[in-house]
């Protein structure tokens, strides 16, 4: 039998990963090695304890099997071989008249059986046949995690609108008794600054709490005016507040460090700036683009240790261009990960952080067409990573 | 510090805010009516003289922006400071497209309020003396005929 007419179709199967596994010496040898001239490599082993060994080593994807062979037999190693890897396709090969073996076989999972005397190109089909099937399943698999990827992704973008939502309703509601607390104390802070009122006992304890009224009215106007912006970055219906331009990122980039070098000095942190392409152009907004730029910069400042480094990385292919702000600073904990992107998430001190940096920045990179990832190691440090289309 | 005498009208529906401001205005010597609708506000710029309006954009009724295009309508050179509680720039925008002279989001900072209730008022008063001086040109032209 000749087996060069279709030698053309053992391209696609190269890949593939083959054990056989007989006790016939001379046997294994000529399959093989008949295997190996259609593009087949083929991994031997003499009986079932030597193929569950190999297989340790390096799964495979098929394996052919002889079902009558001394120790443990084919159908043992099947159920082992089964149990382990599930995903491994097995075809038993069986003695003459003894279909009994085979059913036996396709009952403890094998592929199919074929029986010796085999022959040689149906034994090809059906590694193939084997083949294909694991194909399907891998391709079935992924398709599920894909599916799963959305969903997962979709309850987080449901979740953050919902918050959003009501964060903004909140903030509506809450600005008008906030106005009316203002000019309430702002009204007493008036009247006490009239000459005839200098002199009323524990004057200073009126001023403090004035003071502390004033302190607390900017801090809650301070994060409604933040939940604010957030709708409307977010809001589909005002797009044209985006204005998108041809930007150099290196240059925006350059000029974002330049506004928060003299923060970094105060902790005699470096901030450098490293691009492969020297002119990388995106289809963005620059506004927006660098309130984002300055928030990721000042969180890194704010989360290294005096002396610790800040760089900023540009990378450029022809579709996208990513930039990514990396710092050896603290890290964040695994836990957070999932949180840092949610409205008033904040690990900073009560009044310094409203929690609503990354919320926002993430929307913006959103609307931007862009994506906005994180990798961080506690105490090794945090990346954050841009990707933008190079035109929408 | 001189001021001219001038009348301001507050328009808003929370009453408290109305209140609070109306004395915060008057400790500095201010003439301030109310008004809690924008119906309201129209009847109070018809009984008296007005040179500011502060008008809250989000009202029950007819709203601020309602309220200002009447009152552009009947008053031209009422000037307007819209007060918007949204954060949301776009209706301050589209209130300063339609004649107001500026916005101020609550809840404001009332030296701004002032500096801004100042501006207001100042162009106001150049803007009457403007229409004086043509006036008195056109009845001294007419008289020299």
């Amino acid at each position: 039998m000749s087996d060069s007419h279709n030698i053309s179709d053992s391209s696609h199967i190269g890949e593939m990963n083959v054990l056989l596994v007989d006790d016939e010496k001379h046997f294994r040898e000529i399959l093989v090695k008949r295997l190996s001239q259609r593009g087949i490599i083929a991994l031997q082993a003499s009986d079932g304890e030597e193929a569950l060994r190999l297989l340790e080593e390096k799964p495979v994807d098929v394996i052919v099997m002889d079902v009558k062979m001394p120790r443990m037999n084919g159908i043992e190693t099947l159920r082992h071989v089964k149990d382990q890897y599930p995903a491994t396709e097995v075809i038993m090969l069986t003695g003459h008249a003894s279909t009994r073996d085979g059913v036996d076989g396709i009952k403890a999972g094998a592929f199919d059986y074929l029986t010796k005397p085999i022959e040689f190109e149906q034994l090809l089909r059906k590694i193939r046949q084997a083949q294909n099937k694991i194909r399907r399943a891998e391709t079935e698999k992924k398709e599920i995690e894909f599916r799963e990827r959305i969903k997962q992704q979709m309850a987080i973008n449901e979740r953050l609108v919902a918050l959003g939502t009501i964060a903004t309703g909140v903030a509506h509601e809450i600005n008008n008794p906030l106005a009316i607390i203002q000019d309430s104390a702002g009204w007493v802070k008036q009247i006490l600054a009239k000459p005839e009122m200098s002199t009323i006992p524990r004057r200073p304890d009126f001023e403090k709490a004035l003071d502390r009224i004033q302190t607390s009215v900017d801090r809650a106007r301070r994060i409604t005016q933040q939940l604010l912006h957030v709708v409307k970055t977010q809001s589909a219906e005002i797009p044209d507040l985006v204005e998108m331009t041809e930007v150099n990122l290196r240059k925006l980039a350059g000029e974002c460090i330049a506004l928060v070098e003299l923060e970094a000095s105060y902790k005699e942190i470096k901030v450098s700036l490293e691009s492969s392409d020297p002119n990388p152009i995106v289809w963005t907004d620059p506004y927006q683009f660098a309130q984002v730029l300055l928030n990721l910069l000042t969180n890194s400042i704010q989360a290294t240790d005096a002396g610790g480094k800040i760089n900023v990385v540009i990378k450029s292919s022809e579709e996208q261009v990513s930039l990514a702000v990396q710092d050896n600073g603290y890290g964040i904990p695994e836990e957070n990960l999932t949180k840092i992107f949610e409205p008033f998430f904040s690990t900073k001190a009560v009044g310094v952080g409203t929690g609503m940096g990354l919320y926002i920045s993430s929307g913006i990179v959103t609307k931007l067409g862009g994506v906005m990832a994180v990798d961080s190691q506690p105490d090794k440090g945090t990346t954050f990573t841009i990707e933008l289309p190079v035109k929408a | 510090m001189f001021k001219t005498p001038s009348r301001i009208l507050l328009v808003d529906d929370e009453k408290d805010f109305v209140e609070m401001l109306t004395l915060r205005l008057q400790e500095i010597g201010e003439e301030v009516l109310q008004a809690y609708s924008g119906l309201e506000s129209l009847e109070k710029l018809k009984e008296t003289e007005i040179d500011v309006v502060i008008l809250d954009v989000k009202m029950p009724g007819m709203d601020g922006i309602e309220t200002l295009q009447e009152i552009k309508k009947r008053y031209p050179l009422v000037e307007v400071i819209m007060l918007t509680g949204h954060g949301t720039i776009e209706t301050a925008v589209q209130g300063m497209k339609q004649g107001a002279y500026d916005f101020l989001i609550k809840p404001a900072d009332f030296d701004e309020l002032t500096t801004k209730l100042n501006k207001a008022r100042e162009r106001r008063h150049d803007q009457m003396e403007r229409i004086r001086k043509a006036e008195a040109n056109s009845l001294l032209r007419r008289s020299n005929i």
